[in-house]
């Protein structure tokens, strides 16, 4: 059995260099299809025994991407552009995209315009979630998806193998919201970046491979004595919180992060496609059944709530809302969640989250100061 | 017992020395940031200040932005604990500070005892920072410390509506071409950095009483501004540009009186 740090820097590796798993599959003969954040059914993709791989962007300072993409587009959506630009995802037979917001509306044209080598499949996930007609419109938006796929990369994708892609899907999001409460035992093993290389890995593998590895982590973890945390507590809310370096600046400050509801990571894992007959309509159904996020408009928010009761479960000591450089929809949901927290008795933090820079000064003095702040009232 | 607090900003460096954290016996500003000669200049010139030596000083806290790369400290802080603590100790009723540095602009809430309930920081902008200043200055060819005693004369103050600093720039030459009175195109500029400051404020809430810290509030327009945005009275004491070296003196006072009480308890121990 490997220790848990070969484990973590294994998954670290996989974060920082998601090429080489690019070429790995290609090297086996496997189609790869490029997933854009945030909801995409990639059952569909994965039914056809292809890979779905996560398109999440990275630190980049876009050179080309302005072409297409303003300077106020959201950073993670230039680095997505400039990628593409410059060949970065060379191999992925087509791309998926749901339009979740303008600026998806926007790269799905420019996608189509300047990366003519990939083609791009967008698609529409109904906001008015509340009409019998939303469930209709998925379903066929969904099936469109589907031949789609078949046409591109010629991968048959049936019902038998979607119900057990489906299965696959749910028993991965399963392991992963046990390894984030395993993780809070030993959150001097489960750094804030430790945490986020296993979180951010599962958009580069293979679903049950990462299962299996992220499994063999639990056991690991579990094998391990129980940690006393001396530090204080944090959970993550926003689009993404990278990069490692950011991360880094939460150890330094003896700050943990013991759960998120991050984009890229817990909102990944927290909805199940529920039971029924028919996999084209469970993995519709899933999309009926997500909340508390940015991006799915709610008659009742209530992303705020679900944030006040992940502070109480994990007894942790403020939120720290990771926002997106531009990202309008964020932006406008900020001070409602900030609000909420605070009535509830709790600190908030707000960082930027830039992909154009590598520098995180700013946020180190944030988060130091935050630091300083919680340790003054819960000393 | 003396006790030094650096303050190592991006333009600037601010020292002080207080005794037995109750009485400041000496202060210094230096007008090089971090990177510089600044950081050692100042803390040399700060013993100079009050005729102390290096021996003489139990405790050294630094802040500032340049906080990490200062050596010959005991310890280090955040600037915004800092300026809490060191605005509580000038001006006791503060409970909002506002401050603006040389690259960047915060808003803080604290409590009677100095403590930090809240904050807020400007994204990376220089709108509404004292770099916004710096490079206005430039263009008009006057000094930076000039600027407030100049705007007082502005008849009419003209709207600059670009927060962005380069055309915020750009919009100051057009209208100085069009022969606008300096003072005038001044009198906007502060308003300009006031109206992007007063938006962090009205982030983070005002409790009053509002103070000022840092170098930009020894800027009469600046603080005007900010009143008028604000819609009420805001405070500025003569030691405003030192309130964060002053709070890391402070820190260090509480931290080298901690340090003696555990000595002296071990040594009734032993
Ligand atoms: S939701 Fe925000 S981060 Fe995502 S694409 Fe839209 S603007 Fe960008």
């Amino acid at each position: 059995m490997r220790s848990v740090n070969a484990i973590i820097q294994e998954l670290d590796r996989i974060v920082s260099h998601p090429r080489v798993m690019l070429e790995k599959y290609l090297g086996k003969g496997k189609k790869v299809v490029g997933c854009f954040p945030i909801y995409i059914p990639e059952e569909l993709v994965h039914a056809g025994g292809m890979i779905p791989m996560g398109i999440w962007g990275g630190q980049v300072s876009p050179a080309i991407a302005g072409k297409y993409s303003p300077t106020f587009t959201c950073s993670i959506m230039r680095s997505c552009m400039e990628f593409g630009l410059t060949g970065k995802y060379q191999g992925l037979s087509c791309v998926l995209l749901s339009v979740l917001c303008d600026t998806f509306r926007g790269t799905s044209q420019s996608w189509r315009i300047g990366v003519k080598d990939i083609p791009i499949i967008p698609f529409i996930q109904p906001q008015n979630r509340e009409s019998k007609a939303a469930k209709e419109y998925l379903i066929a938006e969904y099936r469109s998806v589907r031949n789609r796929l078949e046409e591109i990369t010629g991968c048959k994708i049936t019902d038998h193998a979607l119900s057990k892609s489906i299965e696959v899907y749910n028993r991965h999001n399963q392991t992963m919201r046990e390894f984030a409460e395993v993780a809070n035992e030993h959150l001097d093993v489960v750094s804030a970046k430790n945490r986020h290389a296993v979180m951010k890995s599962s958009h580069f593998m293979e679903k049950a491979e990462h299962t299996g590895i992220v499994q063999e982590l639990i056991a690991g973890l579990k094998a391990l004595p129980v940690c006393e945390w001396k530090g204080k507590k944090v959970i993550l809310t926003g689009i993404t919180a990278e990069p490692n370096e950011l991360l880094d600046i939460f150890t330094a400050n003896k700050i943990a992060v013991v759960g998120d509801d991050l984009a890229q990571e817990s909102r990944q894992f927290r909805t199940d496609i529920p039971d029924g007959d028919n996999p084209m309509e469970r993995l519709t159904d899933q999309w009926f059944l997500r909340k508390g996020c940015s991006l799915v408009f709610e008659s009742h928010r209530c992303r705020g709530d679900m944030l006040i009761n992940q502070l109480k479960e994990n007894n942790a000591d403020g939120i720290v809302v990771c926002l997106m450089k531009f990202c309008d929809i964020e932006e406008y949901e900020y001070p409602i969640i900030a609000q909420q927290i605070e009535d509830a008795g709790y600190p908030t933090l707000c960082i930027e989250i830039d992909q154009s820079t590598q520098d995180n000064e700013q946020s180190r003095t944030k988060i130091q100061s935050f630091t300083e702040m919680i340790n003054d009232r819960r000393p | 017992m003396f006790t030094v607090g650096i303050d190592i900003g991006s333009t600037t460096c601010k020292s002080v020395i207080i005794n037995d954290g109750s009485i400041i016996v000496g202060r210094a500003i230096v007008p090089f940031g971090t990177g510089t000669i600044g950081p050692k200049r100042v803390y040399q010139s700060v013993l100079d200040s009050c005729g102390l030596s290096r021996d003489d000083i139990e405790r050294t806290l630094v802040t500032g932005y340049g906080r990490f790369t200062f050596d010959d400290a005991d310890n280090q802080k955040s600037e915004m604990s800092c300026h809490a603590k060191g605005v509580n100790f000038i001006i006791p009723s503060a409970r909002t500070i506002i401050d603006i540095g040389g690259q960047d602009a915060k808003a803080l809430r604290i409590n009677p005892n100095g403590m930090l309930e809240d904050f807020v920081m400007n994204d990376k902008c220089a709108a509404g920072t004292g770099k916004f200043l710096d490079v206005m200055a430039g263009i008009l060819n006057v000094k930076v410390a000039d600027l407030g005693i100049i705007s007082e004369h502005s008849q009419v103050e003209v709207s600059i509506s670009n927060t962005c600093t380069v055309f915020a720039e750009s919009e100051v030459i057009s209208k100085l071409s069009m022969n606008v009175a300096i003072e005038d195109i001044i009198a906007g500029i502060h308003r300009s950095v006031a109206k992007k400051v007063a938006a962090l404020v009205y982030r983070n809430g005002i409790v009053k009483d509002v103070a000022m810290s840092g170098g930009v509030a020894l800027n009469k327009g600046v603080v005007g501004a900010m009143r008028k945005e604000l819609k009420t009275d805001i405070l500025v004491h003569e030691d405003c540009q030192l309130a964060g070296a002053l709070g890391a003196a402070l820190f260090a006072w509480e931290e080298a009186v901690k340090a003696n009480r555990c000595s002296q308890t071990q040594k009734n121990n032993e």
